[in-house]
Order: C-alpha cells, then structure tokens, then sequence
C-alpha cells in the first residue's frame, strides 16, 4: 500500500514539475504583454499570482471541511488534514500577498492600498496564521485542537466574502475573471491561466499531501511518548 | 518630430491619470517592471522550497524520533535511548 501510495505521490512529483516548466515557459515566451496600465510587462504576475489565490481558497476549504469533520467525530486523520490546509492556506496566501503588491506598484503606483479584495484577503490569511500559530505553540491537547478546528471553519467563511468584496463594494482590483467571459483579451492569456490553475492544483495537493504525513507523524510521536512515558522508557 | 508640451495643472492632479494620457519626454520611472516581475517570481518560489524544505528537514526528524521510540518501547526498558 504504500508503495502504491509513493508511485502516486512521485508521479503527481513528475507531472507538477513539467507542467511548471510548461507554464513558465508559456508565460514568458508566447504570452503577450498587457497594456501599460495594466502593470505591463509586470502584468505577467497575474498568471501566478491568481491561481495561488485560487489554491488558497482551495487548501481553506480542506481546512474547512477537515475541521468541520473534526468538530463532528475527532480523529488523528481529520485532525491532519485540517492543519496541513491551514499550513498551506498560509504558505499560498502570502504567495499572493507578496506577488500583489509588487504588480500593484508597477499598474497603480502604489504597494498596498485598502481595496475590498486586498483588505479581505489580509484577513483570511491572518486567521490561518493564527490557526498555525495556536497548533505551534498552544499544544496538541484535545481542547487546542477543537478550538483550531473551529478557527479554521471561520477562517474559511471569509473566503467568499474576498470573492464577492469586489462585486460589492468596488475598488481597484482588476475583474477580468468573470461569469460572462472574463476580460482576457488574448487566447493565449487564457491558456497560460488556466494551466496556470491546474499547475497550482496539484502543487496543493503535493503540499497538503507532505503537510497532512508530517502531521499523523507528530500525532504518532504524540502517541508513542504517552506510552514511552507509561512503561518508564522516558521521563 | 515634436511633442506637445504637457499642460502643468495636467500633471499636477493626480486624479488625472483615470481620465486621460499625456505625453511626457524622459518621464520619472523609477520602478522597472522587469524587476518587479523577478522580485515577484523570486519570492513566490523562495517562500514554495523554504516551505519545502523545512516541511522535509521536520519530516526526517520526526521519523528518526519515531524510530527511537519504537526501538526503546520494543526493548521493554532496555538501553534507554529514547530518555530525554
């Protein structure tokens, strides 16, 4: 089984890997250069940057779904799964925290501005940094992991509000992703994105697979200390 | 060939820039948006294989630590290599 399970993880290893190679080439080599108000040349952070956004939003919802499973009947697994989607919530969401602001300066002149979208995504991420800071440094009792699980539900229902933020309340974050088409004026701006999304599905779940093994593994040493310490093998 | 000069209370509002263009000669471009593209690329990467490999370096440091627990629980009290 768990040599099934390696194949598996190394094919995913391959697969993400060469689609990367094929993206990056993509992006620099045939994808064409957005006008100047749009960033640019910079503009070409977009294919990376909205698709971490999109893996965010992915690896949240396993963080979700996980805790929500959790609160419901707690297991070692579910607890896993939970902290590695916070992990790696936090790992994308400063992906796209870092990437925005450097596009940003080049199409609005400035780093960081209050924008909706950019406020709302702040938020998010900093309520799965406190989920992975109460797991680091609140301990792994019974009580810590219920209330991680609960933060990370809440942490969740934010991310739509980032979606809807611009729909609702305006700023200047560009919505060139839409119901009706979406404002990518080039066939290959749309192919580089959509690659784009599917190279960052499967690097989420390559991270969420490590995250979720090192996880069961810290709940296994958890477990063995208990017992270790039960028969008087250490203090 | 010549350029119109730019109106000064043009420039001088900055709310300008939403309603319409300008030409200007020289500029005052003082970010590139080559760097600001290599910077964008060098952090999302940077922060993927730090992630990586501190995911990894705690990996094989709990397996080793697993291993010894193991080993010291099957010796029944043995050598007492898992004693901290």
């Amino acid at each position: 089984m768990t040599g099934t399970k390696d194949k598996w993880f190394y094919g995913l290893l391959v697969a993400t890997a060469a689609i990367f190679a094929y993206l990056i080439g993509y992006v620099f080599l045939v994808t064409p250069l957005a006008q100047l108000q749009a960033g640019g040349l910079a503009q070409k952070i977009f294919y990376f940057h909205v698709p971490a956004a999109y893996a965010m939003y992915l690896c949240g919802t396993v963080c979700c779904l996980s805790s929500a499973a959790y609160l419901y009947s707690p297991t070692d697994a579910r607890d896993a799964a939970a902290r590695a989607g916070a992990d790696c919530a936090v790992v994308f969401g400063m992906m796209v925290l870092g990437s925005g602001p450097l596009w940003a300066k080049k199409a609005w002149g400035v780093y960081w501005t209050w924008d909706p979208r950019l406020t709302t995504t702040l938020l998010s991420v900093l309520v799965f940094v406190s989920v992975v800071m109460l797991r680091a440094f609140a301990g792994n009792g019974e009580a810590e992991r219920k209330f991680a699980s609960a933060l990370g539900v809440l942490g969740t229902v934010t991310l739509p509000i980032i979606h809807y933020a611009v729909l609702m309340w305006g700023g200047n974050h560009p919505t060139v992703i839409t119901k009706t088409g979406g404002g990518l004026r080039h066939p290959a701006m749309t192919h580089a994105l959509l690659v784009g999304f599917v190279a960052m599905t499967l690097l989420a779940v390559l991270l969420l697979w490590c995250r979720t093994r090192l996880s069961l593994s810290l709940s296994r040493v958890a477990r063995l200390e208990e017992q270790a310490i039960s028969t008087g093998q250490i203090d | 060939m010549t350029q119109a000069q730019p109106e000064s209370a043009t420039l001088s509002d900055p709310n300008s820039r939403s309603a319409e263009f300008v030409a200007v000669q020289g500029g005052g471009e003082t970010t590139s948006a080559a760097s600001l593209l290599i910077a964008a690329y060098l952090l999302m990467w940077g922060l993927l294989f730090a992630f990586v490999f501190l995911s990894w370096r705690r990996q094989a440091r709990v397996e080793t630590r697993i291993a010894e627990l193991e080993k010291a629980i099957a010796a029944g009290g043995g050598d007492g290599s898992a004693r901290q």
